[in-house]
This record gives structure tokens, C-alpha cells and sequence, in this order.
């Protein structure tokens, strides 16, 4: 068939001329070009014209009587679906017809007709999609497979109707608890109920108990890949292990599934077995070293997975003050071929995998980056190197600084302007160590054209007046020119301005301030900058005016305009709790981000810990060790009556659970409430590697 | 879950669309995305209120919409897991290895019902081709004459490679194609089309008949040998069929095999594929990246619910590197692996059962061709690259107005194997804008293997080497230059430079005199190529990083570079006990990125 001609905008009457052949059906023919008719209709769909498509209602209407044919049937299905949302009252006309779909024998159609009635959102069609549920679950022997299918349709309904899904949902979980079904009907009414209990507000997170959740796990091996990872995700959080044992055993059951092809599969485990980490007593070191090996793994796919991957990577370095995961940096240098946003993310990983042994391999890698042909990419790794400076201690910075001034030679005007924009961070927290620098930074004056950089220059030629001889002609260049710059670089030179003044009120420096301060308050229409022009106006002329009797004096002045700056600090932690969430949400989208749920949707709940007596509190305290060693008490009885009774025989109580005191549970609610009312924390998010650093800079 | 999937073309217009939960207007939604998205955007966006995931495959996008709201933290991970997996499931049930436009567009139904078997409500449940092929027995509109026929067989590489395997491989090729000789007179009733375009092939190329051939057997093979009552239905344009049985096998325990197969020759072809990535300066001496990405790769065709066991030395050994990076198909029962990995471990408990346990993979295959396992090794910078680069240098010997190119490589495995494939890629961007080169002149190749081909348009030297027998370097002592031809191979090109000075004589001459200018023949490549880079050069000086990489492209077949062998492979059947015929075979190629950079 010409293809062509299908896919293209066409008026209802041209369709109808086709359709209306049926009157002889006999042919051959005609039954191939009326299914090609019916072809266009679908493709005229796809394209958007659903005006001219409605009209063919009628004709469709004829179809669906005649016609047995499971692809007309399925054509007939997927219009409705379309029309359904934009034309209820002939959509009601093709429920007797979805009926009878339903009510036929067959599987297949009782599965197009039962989808077609959810996704229909007209009461008319809920009502019978519930009743067809109902009559489906009365019935002795369903077909399984529309079943499973029926089930999965309540979680659509939920949003319709939520009682009566309610209503239906101690049938789940009966079915749950049963186990009788087949397991993918189980992992359906699973997964129906879960999300049920997340999406709605006012309900409580769903809860499995141990022994469901073991049989659960037990189910895996005979699931396929993506029911699998459902039930995996499932899991997390609504098992609530009670001892040690509970988690390690979990652990146990599920590590196979880190080697699973599915990239889904791998990270719901690794989720979940992250999630049980926080009620272990002890980590043991294989388990870090195939967790990590996993990451490491995963990396080898498509660059799309691979983002999603290094996303959560680096969410998982965050999460520990020593990482758990042993990464080796190599896997993270940037390949030329990688598009853009993986070279960002391996960036951050990079700027967060560092430390005193890998720094020197990193910034080889880095400077190389920095000469790239790459100009975003070139600035980042410079941008990365100063940012390292900053987070690394005192030893480290010299490499980084050293890296840095053989990069300014290099001297393409790009990485100057950058060099001197994380230069002033590195000055910032090093005030006194690379004065012997500065003379060789602010040769490049005249090169800086960025806003940013400009500030950054006017800082340090600022900041280091009194080592540089011609700190005023350097100044001048930025003040003279003053009226033009952006706000920003204005606000930094009436402060500089000032600030020379105050440290040497000669002529010379009087003039410039003075000049400065006029222009701004006469000319200069932007009410900020007039102000702050009058508030150092009026600060200079409280403390000038009388000797004596000065409301203010030079000190105090000059501890508002030329105070000490607090010292810096390169943020990588996030909030512990917002950490504790993201964790639990490992490869979603809030992974992406970095931010809590309630911050991208704000309508959802949080996931939480749920509380347990072996919750740990702080997850730096727990030990990695190796795999000699076994954990408390694995051999001992334990008295544990409530938790003993919920799993067969599994395990063996213990006695030394006693030790552990009982201050140990976490005290989350008071915990997070300061959190969540504390937003500025969370902009605060390491990903800001490429920004500014969050501190605030008074007056700079 | 997702709320629609979309597949558009490269121009962003919709090809596909599926409404997974009703949402009004479409439309509006291509259109958000249409305002954010550019080429190199992360694949994840979002725009007033949707989210949007996305990727590019074959200049097709597979966009997955979600509305901000629809449900707890959306299941990145799924949806971009599942796309590609649908990508995949495309380009199996097309049968192709580049989807495009028009395929999709011949096949709208099929992509929309394929939609709706994998995902029910936005969540997805089956995405194995051979299941779903099961399922879903919709006659896929290929393009009459397969303009693309030299894909099909790249894109099986195992088959491609066929002819120069075994003996005994090729006896049973054979025997295939005369199998389906015998059956095209029952296949006619089935897809008419696709004989239809076997013949075509047949009369064009014999080389890819055979994969075809194959690929047709096996097909018919299942059409046939499963159903055979669809044969005897008539066929009135109507191209669907179920199989009630088979419909309900993504319920069963073992959701990616169906029962009642069978076949009445029951043959398991395994292949070893390890493609060596490697990546060395060479003028640094720095080996940049050495690794190996391995993958086996089953074809089964066994009648029946048989169980493999397939032992593997590295598994035997518990190579720790291994094990740590393998990655298995969903149908390896993976606690089987894990108990040997354990016991690795409790070295204390359970050393005595070590000894005795299995050590091995256990599965019940899919039918038809999967990848059973996946590995990624890394290489010891001291390993040798299995293609080696010995010597590459660019001589210019300004006096005589020549530049040479030199090049030497020298292979690095075992004595008894050699390479079915060798090409080496020189790039001459750098060349020729460090020189002027004059092309009027003769270039002249020399090499003591293979040939070599001046690509003019891109500006490269293609040595073809094709067989070159396998070496090892013995110890110390002897020296490698003394080695023959067969393992070292060496190449030299001499490109004449521009001599200003003979230039003008000639032109001088030539003003002068009256003999009328040289006849030249052949074609003139100053002026090709002047032609080519017109353009090109305005755009760019720099030199590419790509235009730096020496690249070697080889293949060596029964060898793997891990040294990873398959000790054994077991087929058991236990209710219908028949003779099966496995076959194990390895090949060694590399990967897209096999260099040196110089």
C-alpha cells in the first residue's frame, strides 16, 4: 500500500467515500481499502485533525457491528479513546458496542474493550468499567491475563471514583496476602494498592508486613525484568525491617538482581538495598565493592541511561561523609564524544570524588579540559579547578592554584576572565597565601569583559591595594567606565571606590570617590544603586564632619565598609533529611534534580524513613567492614517476641540487641520540621558547582 | 507512568502518537516540547507543567510526556529503560537495524498496538521480542524491494561472518536453505511479500541470500512448526493471528518462553563476542582506555522447555573482576551464580563443598536470539593491545619535495589465529594543512600487506589488510623487527609535495615551448579535490580530535582477548530427550573506539 497517502490530512468526506464500499462486502478488495480508510483515520488522529474525524462518528458506528476483525476493532477502540475526551455524547453511543466487546470470549477484546472504558473519562464509562471489574473478580476462573489488566485499570480509576476503589481494595489485598494467583497478578494488585496509598494525601504509606514482603522476594526469580523492579521499588519503604537480620537477610535475597541486564531492575535494587543499609548494624565491605561495581557497570550504556546513572552517583557520593561507593575516577573522565550534559555530570562527580590521593590525576584531567576547543566545557573545568581550590584543605590548593596560573598563560581571554572569577574564591579562603600571585593576575586587567570576572578583578585589586603600586590606575579602568557596566560591577566599584578612600584618603582617591558617589546619586537611575551611593555618602560625611563628637568613628566606619570577610566555605552537604528522601527516590526524576519531592511536585507525599528500633541515626557512624567479620550476635537467641513471630524461621533471636540504647531511634519528626521550613538550605544544593558560591558576599 | 509516548521524526512532527491516559489535547503538549527542546538537550525536560523524556535513536524521537502531577516522583528510570527497550523491540520486529521514517509510518498500527501490549496504563509489563512476537502477529510492512539488504546482514554480525566459520557451520547453513526450499511453497500462503523479496535479494547478491535465507527459515520454521493451522486459515487480507496458548505466557512463571515449540532439528548457537576498546597516545605512550566489552550472544532453537548449563572458565576460576561486571539476561536464574560467588567468599564454613558444586550458568533460553550475558572487563595498561601500532611517523623530506607516511603495526595473539579483518584508518587533515601537497603528481603506496586507498573527500588512508596471522612477542631477547612479513606489517606512502620552483620552470617551459602540455590520464585529484574542500575549508582550521586517531578496525575470529572460554554447555530436556546440536564460537573485533592517537 502507498504510504504516503495514508499518512496525510484528509476531509471526513473523502474517508466516508471509502468507507462507504461496505455494501459489497464480498470483495476482497474493498475490505483492504475500507481497513485502509479506517488506516487514514488513525494517522489524521496522530496528525492533530480531529475536527474533520469527528464527523466520521456515524460511519464507525456501522463498522463496529459488521466488522469482527480484531484490527478494525482496535482502530474503532483507539477512536473512541481519542473522541471520547472531546465529544462525550457520540462517545456514549459506542458504549453499548464497548459491551459487547466486553462481554465476548475473548481475551483480547475484553481487554481493548475494558482499557477503552477507562481511559474514556466519562462517568458513563467508569460506572461500567467498575461493574465490568466486579463481574471479573465474581467470576470463578478469569482469564489471567484481563486480570492482571483489570487491576492495573483500578489505579486509573482511583482518580475518578476513590471510594469505590476503596471498596475493591480488600480484594487486593487478599490476593497480596493469598499468594494462590499467579505471580503477576499478585505483583499487579501490588503495585495497584502502593499507588493508591502515594497518591492520595490522606492515606497512610503503605505497609507490608516481613512475611509478605519475604515471600515477595522470594517471588522475584520467577517474575519478569520490569515486575521485577515494581516489586523492588515497592518494597522500599513499605518493609519496615525489625532487626538487623531482617535487613541483612533482604540484602541477601536481592544482591543477585544488581547483575540484571535491565538497567531499571539494577537501580530499584540498588534503591532498595540502599534503603535497607539504614537498618544494618554493619556494612559489609563486599557489599560496598558490588554495589559499586554495579554503578560502574551501568555506566556502559546509552549516554540517556548513563545521565540518569551519574545523576544518582553523584547523589550517592553526597550521601556519606566517606563514600561507601569505590569508584575509581577514571570512569569519569570526559570523552569528546560525550554530549553536554554528560560532560557536566561527570564534572560534578569528578569535583566530588576528589580528594588528596585522586586530586592530581583529576586536575591533569581537568587543565586538559581546560584547553579544550569546547569554550563551555573549557570554562567549567576551570571553573571546577578553583572551585576545588576552595573545597580541598591548604596542601591541595597549591596543585590547584599551580594549575591554574600555568592555564593563564595559556591566555585565551575566556579562561582568564574564568581564572580570575575562582581566583577570587581562592583568595577568599587563602588570603595570605598567593599574594605573590596577585601581581601576575592583574596584568590581565584589561581582558576581563564579563560582568563576573570584572567583579572579581575590582575584588582582588581591591582586596590587594596595598601590594599593587598602581592599584588606581588598574582601578580606573573599571571606574571610568562606570555608567555602562551592569549593576553588579557598579555596586563593586562605588564599594572599591569607598573602600580606597577609607584606607587612604588622599587627594587623589578622595576625587575618585567623590566623583564616583555624584555620578551615581545624579545621574544613575537605578533607585539601588542611588541608595547605596547615599548610604556611603552619608557615612563618610557622619564620620568627616566633626572630630570629636562623631556619631560614628573611622573604625566603626571602617569596619562597615572595609570589615573582615567571613571565610568561605565550598558547600557539598546536602540536608541530611532531604539526602534521607532523595535516597529513597533513587532514579526517579527527583534524582535529576537534587531537590526534595515537595519542591518539583508539590502535591506528593514524602517519602520517609519509617521508623524502626534499628533504624540507624547517623549513617557516617556505621562501620564498613570486611567480610570476616560477622554481625552482632548472628548465632545468638534472640527475645525479640513481636519480630520473632512475624518470620518463620528465619532466624534466631538474640540477646545482645539490649546494648543498644535506646536514645539510638531517630527522633525524625521534630527533625524534619526544621528542615522543611528552612528552604535557603536546600538552594544550597552541591550542583551549584557551576554557579556562584551560595555565601553571601557583604558588599563585594 | 508516562501519559503518552510519542515517536516523531527528525523535524519533530508526530508519527506516533499514544494517549495513554486521556489527556485532551495532544497537540498542545508536541507543542511545549517543540519550544524546549534543542539538540544536545539533557534527556529530560520540562515545560509548563509536563515533563518531558526523550531520546534520539536513527533519527527518530521517542518522547515520553508526563504531567507534573500525575503520580509520586516520577519513575525516571522506567520510562527511560523502557524506551529504549521499545526501540529495541522496533527494530527486532522490523527486522532492520535502522528504523526510519517510512517504516514507521507503514506501520502505525502495529507500533500503537505494540504500545498497548507493553505498557498497560502506563506501566510497563513485557517488552521481550520473542514474547511479544508471539503476541502480536501483525504482517510488518516492509518496502517491496529492500533497498537496505546489505543491513540485514551487518546487522547480524554473527551471520555475516558465517562463511568464514566452520565447516560444519556451513553444512548446516546449507541444510537450512534447503529446508526452506522445501517449505516456500507453504510459506506463500503467509507472507507473500517477504518470498517476494527474498527473490529479489536472491537475484541481487548472493552474499547476503544466505543470512536471508537463514533468517526466512527460521521464521517459517516458527510460523510453521507452531501453528501450523494458520496455514490452512484464509488469508483475506487479514494478517493477524493469536495463539491462545501463547497469549498467556507473560502470566506463567517463565514469562519469556512459550510453550509447545518446536523444531525438528534442535541446534543452540552460542557466540562470544568481545569488542576490545582501546585508546592510546602514542606519542605520550599514555594508554588512554584498554577494555573489553564482552557478550554472548545465544541463537536457540530447541523444541520443548530445555534447561542449559553453561560453564564458564572465568566463572570456574571466579575471576573477581568478572564476576563483579556481569550482567545476565533475565532468564538466568541468578541464585545459582550467587551460591558459587558465596562460597568464594565463607571460605571457612564451606570450603569442602566448593569443590563439588556447580559452578555454572543455569537458564531456561527465550527462543530465538538473546543476549544471555554482558561483561565489561578492564585491561592491565601492561597488556599488549591485540593490534598494535608499532611505529607511526611522518616523514617530510623537504630536499626531494616528498612527505612519507609511515606506518607500522604488529599483531598480538596467538600464533594459531589470524584476523579476517584489518583495516587501518590514517587520518592526513594535519598533512595536508601542514603542507601543500601536490597532488597532480603520482602518490605513491608501498606496503608488504594488503593495499592501501587514498580517500579523497575525507581526507584519510584506508590500508586494507584483511588476514594477518596472530604473534606473540617471546621473551626477552629476540627482537621483534626480526619477525616475518605475516605478523608485522608495514606500510609507507609518499605524497609529493608542491616544488614552487619546478612550478614555475614547468610554466615557463611551457610558455616557451611548442610541444603541447603532457598528456595526463587518469583522474585529476588536485581537482576533486579542490572541489570537496572548498567549502569545507572555510568553515574550520582547527583539527578535529577525530582527525587525530590512527583507528584499526579487525576482526579475529576463535579467539577472545579475556581469554574467556566456554567449558561446557549442556542441553537437557527432561520430558522430550532429544540430541541437540550446539554450537560455541568466539570472535574477538573492535570497538568503535580502537586508536592511537598521534
Amino acid at each position: 500500500m502507498s504510504d504516503q497517502r495514508v499518512f496525510a490530512r484528509y476531509k471526513a468526506n473523502e474517508i466516508v467515500t471509502d468507507l462507504q464500499n461496505f455494501g459489497v462486502k464480498k470483495f476482497k478488495s474493498n475490505t483492504t481499502r475500507r481497513k485502509n480508510a479506517l488506516r487514514k483515520i488513525i494517522a489524521n488522529l496522530t496528525l492533530g485533525n480531529y475536527g474533520e474525524m469527528s464527523l466520521l462518528f456515524p460511519e464507525l458506528l456501522k463498522f463496529w457491528q459488521i466488522e469482527d476483525d480484531l484490527e478494525v476493532k482496535r482502530i474503532c477502540h483507539e477512536y473512541i479513546r481519542v473522541m471520547g475526551v472531546l465529544k462525550p455524547q457520540q462517545a456514549k453511543e459506542a458504549l453499548p458496542f464497548i459491551m459487547d466487546d466486553f462481554k465476548s470470549r475473548d481475551g483480547k477484546l475484553q481487554m481493548l474493550a475494558l482499557r477503552t472504558l477507562v481511559l474514556v473519562p466519562l462517568r458513563e464509562f467508569s460506572d461500567q468499567a467498575f461493574d465490568c471489574i466486579i463481574s471479573l473478580v465474581n467470576h470463578k476462573a478469569p482469564p489471567e491475563d484481563v486480570t492482571r489488566m483489570a487491576i492495573y485499570a483500578l489505579l486509573d480509576l482511583d482518580e475518578i471514583d476513590h471510594e469505590r476503589v476503596l471498596g475493591l481494595s480488600s480484594i487486593l489485598h487478599e490476593i497480596v496476602r493469598l499468594q494462590s494467583s499467579p505471580p503477576e497478578v499478585v505483583v499487579a494488585a501490588l503495585h495497584t494498592l502502593y499507588s493508591v496509598h502515594e497518591k492520595n494525601a490522606n492515606m497512610e504509606p503503605f505497609e507490608l508486613s516481613l512475611d509478605l514482603a519475604f515471600n515477595m522476594l522470594e517471588l522475584l526469580p520467577e517474575l519478569n525484568e520490569w515486575n521485577k523492579a515494581t516489586v523492588l521499588e515497592i518494597l522500599t519503604t513499605s518493609v519496615v525491617p525489625q532487626h538487623y537480620l531482617d535487613a541483612n537477610e533482604m540484602i541477601e535475597l536481592t544482591l543477585p538482581y544488581l547483575q540484571q541486564v535491565n538497567t531499571y531492575v539494577v537501580l530499584n535494587t540498588f534503591k532498595f538495598i540502599m534503603y535497607l543499609l539504614n537498618y544494618v548494624d554493619v556494612i559489609k565491605e563486599s557489599l560496598a565493592e558490588k554495589l559499586s561495581n554495579s554503578v560502574i557497570a551501568l555506566l556502559d550504556k546509552p549516554p540517556e541511561l548513563q545521565f540518569l546513572v551519574l545523576r544518582n552517583v553523584i547523589l550517592l557520593l553526597l550521601s556519606r561523609e566517606s563514600s561507601l561507593l569505590r569508584l575509581d575516577i577514571s570512569y569519569f573522565f570526559i570523552e569528546y564524544n560525550d554530549p553536554i550534559y554528560i560532560k557536566d555530570t561527570k564534572l560534578e562527580c569528578l569535583y566530588l570524588l576528589a580528594d588528596k590521593e585522586t586530586l592530581p590525576r583529576i586536575l591533569e584531567e581537568l587543565e586538559q579540559y581546560a584547553t579544550d576547543i569546547d569554550i563551555q566545557m573549557s570554562r567549567k573545568s576551570v571553573r571546577a579547578i578553583g572551585n576545588l581550590a576552595v573545597k580541598l584543605d591548604e596542601d591541595s590548593v597549591h596543585d590547584c592554584v599551580a594549575v591554574l596560573l600555568d592555564l593563564l598563560e595559556f591566555g585565551v581571554d575566556y579562561v582568564v576572565q574564568e581564572i580570575m572569577s575562582v581566583f577570587r574564591n581562592i583568595l577568599r579562603k587563602y588570603p595570605n597565601n598567593f599574594k605573590k600571585n596577585v601581581k601576575e593576575l592583574v596584568k590581565h586587567t584589561e581582558v576581563v569583559q564579563e560582568p563576573e570576572s570584572k567583579n572579581a578583578m575590582i575584588w582582588i585589586i581591591t582586596q590587594y591595594s596595598d601590594i599593587i603600586p598602581n592599584y588606581l590606575d588598574l582601578f580606573k579602568v573599571f571606574s571610568s567606565n562606570m555608567f555602562n557596566e551592569t549593576l553588579e560591577v557598579q555596586f563593586s566599584i562605588l564599594n572599591s571606590a569607598t573602600k580606597f578612600f577609607i584606607r587612604c584618603p588622599t587627594k587623589e582617591t578622595e576625587e575618585l570617590c567623590m566623583d564616583l558617589l555624584k555620578g551615581c546619586t545624579d545621574q544613575e537611575n537605578n533607585p539601588d544603586l542611588r541608595d547605596k551611593a547615599f548610604m556611603y555618602w552619608r557615612l563618610l560625611s557622619l564620620t568627616k564632619m566633626s572630630g570629636t563628637s562623631s556619631a560614628l568613628t573611622f573604625e566603626a566606619l571602617k569596619s562597615v565598609v572595609d570589615g573582615e570577610l567571613p571565610l568561605i566555605e565550598m558547600n557539598t552537604k546536602l540536608d541530611p533529611t532531604v539526602l534521607e528522601e532523595l535516597e529513597l527516590n533513587i532514579g526517579t526524576i527527583v534524582s535529576i534534580y537534587l531537590k526534595p519531592v515537595s519542591h518539583i511536585f508539590r502535591l506528593n507525599k514524602t517519602k520517609l524513613l519509617p521508623p524502626s528500633p534499628v533504624l540507624n541515626s547517623n549513617k557516617d557512624l556505621l562501620p564498613v567492614v570486611d567480610n570476616s567479620f560477622s554481625p552482632t550476635g548472628a548465632n545468638r537467641n534472640r527475645q525479640n517476641s513481636e519480630s520473632q513471630s512475624s518470620t518463620k524461621s528465619r532466624r534466631t533471636a538474640m540477646m545482645d540487641d539490649y546494648d543498644k540504647p535506646a536514645e539510638k531511634i531517630n527522633q525524625l519528626k521534630g527533625k524534619r520540621k526544621s528542615s522543611s521550613n528552612n528552604p535557603s538550605k536546600l538552594s544550597r544544593k552541591p550542583s551549584t558547582l557551576l554557579r556562584k558560591l551560595s555565601m553571601k558576599r557583604p558588599f563585594s | 507512568m508516562s501519559s503518552s509516548l510519542f515517536i516523531l521524526d527528525e523535524d519533530l512532527e508526530p508519527l506516533v502518537s499514544k494517549n495513554i491516559r486521556s489527556i485532551p489535547n495532544l497537540s498542545s503538549i508536541l507543542s511545549s516540547f517543540k519550544q524546549c527542546y534543542h539538540w544536545d538537550s539533557p534527556p529530560i525536560l520540562s515545560q509548563n507543567g509536563w515533563f518531558f523524556i526523550h531520546f534520539k535513536r536513527d533519527f527518530l524521537h521517542f518522547i515520553s510526556v508526563i504531567h507534573a502531577t500525575d503520580k509520586p516522583s516520577i519513575d525516571l528510570m522506567s520510562i527511560l529503560a523502557f524506551l529504549e527497550q521499545f526501540y529495541h523491540l522496533l527494530r527486532k520486529y522490523f527486522e532492520i537495524n535502522v528504523l526510519s521514517k517510512n517504516i514507521i509510518l507503514d506501520n502505525v498500527l502495529l507500533v500503537l498496538e505494540l504500545v498497548d501490549e507493553c505498557i498497560d496504563f502506563g506501566i510497563v509489563q513485557v517488552t521481550d521480542p520473542s514474547i511479544i512476537k508471539d503476541y502480536i502477529r501483525v504482517k510488518v510492512n516492509l518496502p517491496k524491494v529492500p533497498i537496505d539488504s546489505d543491513e540485514w546482514s551487518s546487522g547480524d554480525e554473527s551471520s555475516s561472518s558465517s562463511s568464514e566459520y566452520s565447516d560444519s557451520e556451513k553444512r548446516t547453513k546449507k541444510k537450512k536453505k534447503k529446508k526452506k526450499k522445501k517449505k516456500s511453497g507453504k510459506a506463500k500462503n503467509v507472507g507473500k511479500s517477504k518470498i517476494k523479496s527474498l527473490m529479489v535479494n536472491n537475484k541481487e547478491n548472493k552474499g547476503t541470500d544466505v543470512v536471508e535465507a537463514v533468517k526466512e527459515t527460521f521464521r517459517n520454521k516458527n510460523d510453521t512448526g507452531r501453528n501450523s493451522p494458520d496455514d490452512d486459515l484464509p488469508n483475506d487480507g487479514n494478517d493477524l493471528y493469536i495463539n491462545g496458548d501463547i497469549a498467556k505466557t507473560i502470566i506463567m512463571p517463565i514469562s519469556w518462553r512459550t510453550k509447545g515449540i518446536h523444531y525438528s532439528k534442535n541446534e543452540f548457537f552460542l557466540d562470544v563476542i568481545e569488542r576490545v576498546q582501546y585508546l592510546m597516545d602514542f606519542e605520550k605512550g599514555i594508554i588512554r582506555k584498554n577494555l573489553i566489552h564482552g557478550e554472548i550472544v545465544c541463537r536457540c532453537y530447541l523444541s520443548g522447555m530445555p534447561k542449559l548449563k553453561i560453564s564458564i572458565n572465568k566463572l570456574l576460576n571466579k575471576d573477581p573482576q568478572f564476576m563483579s561486571n556481569l550482567k545476565f539476561h533475565q532468564c538466568v536464574s541468578l541464585d545459582s551464580i550467587n551460591i558459587i560467588e558465596e562460597e568464594g567468599r565463607d571460605s571457612d564454613d564451606a570450603r569442602s563443598q566448593t569443590a563439588t558444586d556447580t559452578k555454572e550458568i543455569e537458564f531456561i533460553p527465550p527462543d530465538g536470539e538473546f543476549v544471555l550475558c554482558q561483561y565489561e572487563l578492564k585491561r592491565h595498561v601492561k597488556d599488549a593491545p591485540m593490534i598494535k601500532l608499532q611505529g607511526f611517523e611522518i616523514k617530510p623530506k623537504l630536499k626531494k619535495f616528498k612527505i612519507q607516511i609511515i606506518t607500522k603495526i604488529q599483531t598480538n595473539f596467538k600464533p594459531t589465529n589470524s584476523t579476517s579483518k584489518l583495516n587501518v584508518k590514517i587520518p592526513l587533515t594535519k598533512v595536508f594543512q601542514d603542507y601543500r601537497i601536490d597532488l597532480s603528481k603520482q602518490i605513491r603506496f608501498k606496503a608488504n600487506l594488503g593495499k592501501v586507498v587514498f580517500n579523497l573527500s575525507d581526507d584519510f588512508l584506508l590500508w586494507e589488510i584483511e588476514t594477518m596471522k596472530g604473534h606473540r612477542e617471546r621473551n626477552t631477547g629476540t627482537v621483534p623487527q626480526e619477525d616475518d612479513a605475516s605478523t608485522l606489517a608495514s606500510m609507507v606512502a609518499e605524497f609529493p609535495l608542491f616544488n614552487q620552483e619546478e612550478y614555475d620552470r614547468l610554466q615557463e617551459e611551457l610558455k616557451t615551448s611548442m610541444n603541447p602540455p603532457p598528456l595526463r590520464t587518469g583522474p585529476k585529484l588536485e581537482e576533486l579535490y579542490k572541489q570537496v574542500h572548498e567549502e569545507r575549508v572555510l568553515h574550520t582550521h582547527d583539527v578535529a580530535p577525530r582527525d587525530k586517531l590512527v583507528s584499526i578496525d579487525f576482526e579475529i575470529p576463535y579467539c577472545t582477548c579475556s581469554g574467556l572460554k566456554v567449558e561446557y554447555l549442556k542441553v537437557e530436556e527432561p520430558q522430550l530427550q532429544y540430541q541437540s546440536f550446539p554450537w560455541v564460537r568466539y570472535k574477538t573485533i573492535s570497538d568503535d573506539e580502537y586508536a592511537y592517537i598521534v
